[in-house]
């Protein structure tokens, strides 16, 4: 069974003609140990997309789903005292920069001990004990020293351990991380990926990793989960995802942001399609990407939904039945004359 | 971090100097002397006196005779109350001006975090709306005219219960006291609470708040461990002028509310041209404040480890 599911998530921040629409139709589901990336440009309604997964949005948002639930709980749309429950216990996030994550005038142990003080509740002193063995697990070395060191003492890689003992203090069934390691070097963004590769191997932790970096999602995510203005556009296992582009169709914006990444293994940040993402306050009312399409079609004008198929989800009328058909029939033709 | 406080004492000290050598000049280029009286003086009885006082001496042997005795720490005798120590007369009044001030400067600071926090909690509502209305009018009405209210105030309630509830001016217990304090510290509460509510702000808003809360902190939790201290940062740099302000504020509430500070002798002594009170005064609150920015310092540190830890090594 999964461990979250979740139905056309929507996000509205402020209210009003002007309330951005952040997220406009997310569906998605992790399961015990699946490491799931969730990619797309700047803008795209990823980082709101986890944050409405703590119940974390921005004040004056309203948030829908049709179904979002954790294992057998069903959890309800508006905010509620359950959430508190949740938060850092069973699901925990990282942030994207540690060197503003962690609370300034605070000792680190503290910060990691926090959680199991909320939730667990322990002491502060054998909380402080169990912090010292997560600096441990995470290979700090020097815990017990460096537990009354504060933030500015330590480095960004060894900042983000931090904030990763500190979220998985509580051992959560879902980490969510919000792009860990954009702000780190390169070297130790190997490490930090190493170390959520180890906790969903060891403790069957689900990830979702938020990045736009693809050569990351490449290497370690089991599915990919692809966004563009609040809707997911495509997902799938990460296999159909990278060959898609040779054996199989893929959704054209998926297509572009592959095509956009010059080397796989490089990990540069995405760049290079042409125009601009809609503005999220008047959302198009048609497919979000017609605008930069190079395969728009008169139909496009219309929204498409979220059509299912062996390799996934697409939300693309390539992948409605009708436009399927007539590809094959075209398919023949072309055969046909071949023979 | 001690090294650094003794470090900005060694400096205070200097300030000091600086401040006692600049009043002597300065009071003495005032025209006239402590012995200008409406009355008229004969010669004879004129120059007793000067050289009793040692006025007859030229102006360098007089700063040099003043400066010695304020390292060994006496400011001499009064001019204008007869055979007063100004060491007495700051010994027993200072008392009174301190607890003033210290009152006066608790109900500032615990009322302008209070009403900060307040303030942002309900950024753009109406208790936000109404505590910054309340603080435009603090700041922008004179502490004498607020005394001069409250004074009023007092009065009409006092005769409409038809006893005295609570003293209109004058200096006892505590009673006499919070009128005052509250009058006296109006202002600087009012320019904390607007700082408060900006850095309580700008904390909420921060990305380790959002961690905080991501770890399931909330509520007081959050309040106490996470937003108050990063919050209070940059108003307890705001502590060191604030006192000095409340200082400086002390001498009008004394003089409106009767209360024998020190204040009202500086004030005096000022308008006498006192010499010795004027001198004794106004070095002891230049120590005092002196004392207190390092004391302020020190307290900032306590609070931010990044400070501690940089001043320290
Ligand atoms: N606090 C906020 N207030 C208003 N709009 C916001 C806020 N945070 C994000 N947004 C908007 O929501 C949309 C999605 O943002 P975000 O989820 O941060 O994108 P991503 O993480 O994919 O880069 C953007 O259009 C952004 O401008
Ligand atoms: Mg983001």
């Amino acid at each position: 069974m999964n461990l979250l599911n979740v139905e056309n998530l929507q996000v509205e921040i402020g209210r009003g003609p002007n309330s951005v629409k952040a997220v406009r139709g997310v569906s998605f589901s992790l399961a015990e140990g699946e490491f799931r990336a969730l990619v797309g440009e700047s803008g795209s309604g990823k980082s709101i997309t986890g944050l409405s997964l703590l119940d974390l949005l921005p004040s004056k948002s309203v948030r829908r789903a049709d179904r979002f639930q954790l294992e057998n709980l069903a959890l309800p749309n508006q905010h509620h005292g359950q959430w508190r429950k949740l938060r850092g216990n069973r699901l925990a996030m990282i942030f994207q920069n540690p060197m503003t994550a962690l609370d300034p005038t605070q000792k680190v142990g503290w910060q990691i001990a926090e959680p199991l003080c909320i939730h667990r509740g322990l002491s502060r002193r054998q909380a402080w004990q169990r912090a010292i063995e997560l600096m441990e697990r995470l290979a700090i070395t020097d815990a017990e020293k460096r537990a009354h060191r504060y933030p500015f003492e330590f480095s960004g890689g060894m900042l983000q351990r931090v904030m990763i003992a500190m979220a998985i203090a509580c051992e959560p069934q879902i980490l969510i991380a919000d792009e860990p390691t954009t702000a780190l070097d390169v070297g130790v963004q190997q490490e930090v990926l190493g170390l959520l590769n180890e906790l969903r191997e060891s403790r069957g932790t689900a990830i979702l990793f938020i990045t736009h970096d693809l050569g990351v999602v490449a290497k370690i995510a089991d599915s990919v989960s692809v966004m563009y203005a609040g809707q997911v556009v495509e997902q799938g296992p990460v296999e159909t995802f990278f060959t898609g582009s040779t054996t199989k169709e893929l959704h054209p914006y998926s297509k572009a942001l592959l095509a956009a990444v010059p080397d796989l293994s490089g990990g540069k940040p995405l760049q290079g399609i042409a125009g601009q993402p809609p503005d999220l306050r008047r959302p198009p009312s048609g497919c979000g990407f017609a605008a930069r399409c190079s395969q728009r079609m008169e139909i496009c004008d219309q929204a498409p939904e979220l059509f299912h198929d062996a390799n996934g989800d697409h939300r693309c009328w390539r992948w409605h039945e009708a436009f399927q058909t007539y590809l094959s029939q075209q398919g023949q033709v072309r055969g046909a004359q071949h023979d | 971090m001690w090294t650094f406080a003794f470090k900005r004492l060694l400096s205070g000290a200097v300030t000091i100097w600086f401040i006692a050598t600049a009043t002597f000049f300065a009071m003495h280029a005032v025209p006239g002397d402590p012995l200008t009286r409406d009355k008229a003086m004969s010669p004879a009885v004129r120059a007793q006196l000067e050289q009793r006082y040692g006025l007859d001496k030229p102006l360098v042997t007089q700063y040099r005779l003043f400066l010695g005795n304020m390292l060994k720490g006496d400011f001499g005798i009064s001019f204008t109350q007869e055979n007063r120590r100004v060491n007495d007369i700051i010994r027993e009044h200072f008392p009174v001006s301190a607890m003033l001030g210290i009152t006066a400067l608790l109900i500032a600071f615990i009322g302008a975090v209070a009403a900060g926090s307040i303030a942002a909690q309900f950024r753009g509502q109406w208790p936000d709306r109404l505590l910054m209305m309340a603080v435009v009018a603090a700041i922008s009405v004179p502490g004498f005219v607020i005394a001069a209210v409250a004074q009023l105030l007092i009065v009409q309630l006092n005769n409409r219960l038809g006893q005295p509830l609570i003293p209109v001016a004058g200096w006892g217990g505590f009673s006499h006291l919070w009128v005052p304090a509250l009058v006296l510290g109006l202002g600087t509460m009012a320019y904390l609470s607007r700082l408060m509510r900006a850095s309580m702000l700008e904390v909420t808003n921060s990305e380790y708040i959002l961690a905080a809360r991501a770890k399931g902190a909330y509520g007081w939790r959050l309040f106490w461990s996470h937003q108050l201290r990063n919050a209070l940062l940059p108003v307890v740099t705001e502590l060191g002028p604030a006192i000095a302000a409340l200082t400086t504020g002390g001498f009008v509430v004394e003089l409106i509310f009767a209360i024998p500070g020190l204040g009202r002798y500086f004030v005096q002594a000022v308008q006498q041209l006192d010499y010795t009170v004027i001198m004794g005064t106004t070095v002891f609150y230049g120590a005092f404040l002196v004392i207190m920015v390092v004391a302020v310092d020190i307290a900032y540190g306590l609070i931010d480890p990044r400070i501690r830890y940089s001043r320290g090594r």
